[in-house]
């Protein structure tokens, strides 16, 4: 009843047609299969984004080591399938379940230190799994030389294409964001916003900050192993480049560039970034270079990123109507 | 009356400075009281700790809270259990707005449409924080800042309030503001204690008031009886 009448008031009309323009993308590059293999990173990106937002934009909590959640996310789930032959969905949301134990085992003493020592804790955490996967005991990983493993198979249909990864990744960004949005809403929302504010100030509120602390780096990294084992089954190869402190500064460029604390922000951050990285192919040399120039561009003159600049421009338009 | 908050023979050392040396308080239940005394006295050290925000370790002596030692207890358990603390320099949230700020002070409750009717109810007390609930709280003026930080604090829906130095920092005029919603909230039935600098404005809000000195209470009478005392008069409200 309520939807009927929103459809009504108009609200609904820009939600429909951006969801009736995602499910038409596969017919747009009909004849184009390397734009739908990019739309499919780009959701995979989205869902590893949305996690560190969690725990960088709504908690103000640093981290530059996520790209080991993502790490244990693709080895765990490609790994477990491999050897224990369990379905590769059920290893995704294992090894999901298990970075986010390590997450709260990382976070719980983390949870005391602040910014710049917080910083340093996940630089290092980043490298100590940079290296397990590198060089690992009884190179279960496949050391340098990085592990093949299968697609996704839902019930016996395989997920190998491109156009049918396509959709696997959008239903599972839509369940991402959804549960994101709700999350961001509610009263643990609330206290991962006054803990970023002032955290004396939130413990004065009777909010436990270090169970809040624990509770959103856990929960980010879920989201970003998720996009690990997203990535693995999609590529069907990982090695420990795909998991180097590259890529922790690859996912703070996005997050950074697109606008932190909003569900927005991480998709456009995630497409822009992912776009000019295949528009810049020929400078692939220059890579990290032109990382640090987006950064510095992002902070120093669009601290709200693509977002905030959309949100400014709103609100101008607003005051002159 | 009912006994709300006991504090007996309560100690505080930071390292080897003992700061306050054996404070015996009490606060009953509709009553509000007040500490005054100068800088250093050691008034904010004991508001602190019975809120449970300074380091455990150099605490001696009993504090209770409704019949609990909460003494050796984390500062968001003993929020959770009625006790509201008001910081000194307001401590608000700066990038959330107005509304938000307030919505953070209910986060211990479960009764959300209670909380929506007494949102309401702040408003009216504080009608300028209605006139700006969509303003980032790092905007407003120091006075507003501190009705937010009250309300805030309201919306938990404590049994005890504290302020901390509720006058820190702002103009005359605000302050009488600020004292006339403290009235305000006692009629309500809240029980509040604070400590402020300011002892005039103090002793003709409170009912009951210490005097603390060096980290010892001197004194400790009805406000009325403290406003005639001529050691009071001559060290805190400057009449000759």
């Amino acid at each position: 009843m309520n939807k009927m009448k929103n459809l009504m008031n108009g609200k609904m009309v820009p939600k429909l047609l951006l969801a009736v323009i995602l499910l038409l993308v596969p017919l747009l590059f009909q004849n184009f299969n390397y734009g739908l293999l990019i739309c499919g990173f780009i959701a995979v990106y989205v869902i590893a984004i949305s996690g560190l937002d969690l725990v960088f934009g709504y908690c103000g909590q640093i981290s530059m080591g996520h790209a080991a959640f993502f790490a244990i996310g693709a080895y765990g789930s490609a790994i477990m399938h491999k050897y224990l032959h369990i379905p590769a969905l059920l290893t995704m949301i294992i090894a999901s379940v298990a970075a986010a134990l390590i997450g709260a085992l990382l976070a719980y003493p983390a949870s005391k230190l602040v910014f710049h020592f917080l910083s340093l804790a996940t630089v290092a955490f980043g490298e100590i799994v940079y290296q397990l996967a590198a060089q690992s005991p009884g190179g279960i990983t496949g050391n340098f030389t990085g592990f093949y493993t299968e697609s996704i198979n839902l019930f016996g249909f395989q997920i190998n294409t491109n156009t049918r990864f396509y959709y696997f990744a959008l239903v599972c960004v839509v369940i991402f964001l959804s549960a994101k949005h709700r999350l961001v809403h509610s009263r643990e929302g609330r206290a991962f916003l006054a803990i970023r504010e002032n955290a004396h100030a939130a413990d004065g509120m009777g909010i436990n900050v270090r169970k809040y602390k624990v509770m959103a780096f856990a929960t980010s990294a879920f989201y970003t192993a998720i996009a690990g084992g997203m990535y693995v089954h999609f590529v069907k190869f990982i090695s420990p480049e795909t998991v180097s402190n590259k890529q922790s500064v690859m996912f703070l460029t996005m997050l950074l560039f697109g606008g932190t604390s909003s569900l927005a922000g991480p998709v456009l951050g995630a497409a822009s970034v992912l776009l000019l990285n295949e528009g810049l192919r020929f400078a692939e040399r220059y890579q990290m270079l032109i990382y640090g120039v987006l950064l510095l561009a992002a902070i120093l003159l669009m601290p709200g990123g693509i977002y905030g600049v959309i949100q400014k421009g709103q609100q101008k338009l607003r005051r002159v109507k | 009356m009912s006994m709300l908050l006991e504090v007996k023979d309560f100690h505080y050392s930071y390292g080897n400075i003992h700061v306050v040396k054996g404070i015996n308080l009490h606060v009953k239940e509709g009553e509000i009281v007040t500490l005054i005394g100068a800088n250093g006295a050691g008034k904010t050290t004991t508001l602190r700790t019975i809120s449970g925000l300074t380091h455990g370790g150099g605490v001696k002596g009993e504090i209770l809270f409704n019949g609990k030692h909460i003494q050796k207890m984390p500062g968001n358990k003993i929020t959770a259990l009625g006790l509201c603390q008001v910081l000194e320099g307001r401590h608000i949230f700066s990038k959330l707005t107005v509304r938000e700020n307030l919505m953070v002070g209910a986060y211990t409750r479960k009764d959300m449409d209670n909380v929506k009717r007494e949102l309401e109810d702040i408003y009216k007390l504080f009608p300028r924080l209605k006139e700006r609930s969509d303003q980032f709280g790092g905007t407003l003026s120091g006075g507003e800042q501190q009705m937010l930080a009250i309300g805030r604090a309201l919306l938990g829906k404590p049994k005890l309030l504290l302020l901390d130095e509720p006058s820190l920092g702002l103009a005359p005029l605000v302050i009488r503001e600020i004292f006339d919603a403290i009235l305000r909230i006692r009629e309500t039935g809240m029980t509040i204690l604070f400590v402020e600098q300011n002892s005039k404005i103090a002793l003709e809000t409170a009912d009951r008031g210490y005097v603390v000195q060096n980290g010892e209470i001197v004194l400790e009478d009805t406000c009325e009886n403290l406003a005639n005392n001529e050691d009071v008069k001559k060290a805190y409200l400057g009449e000759q």
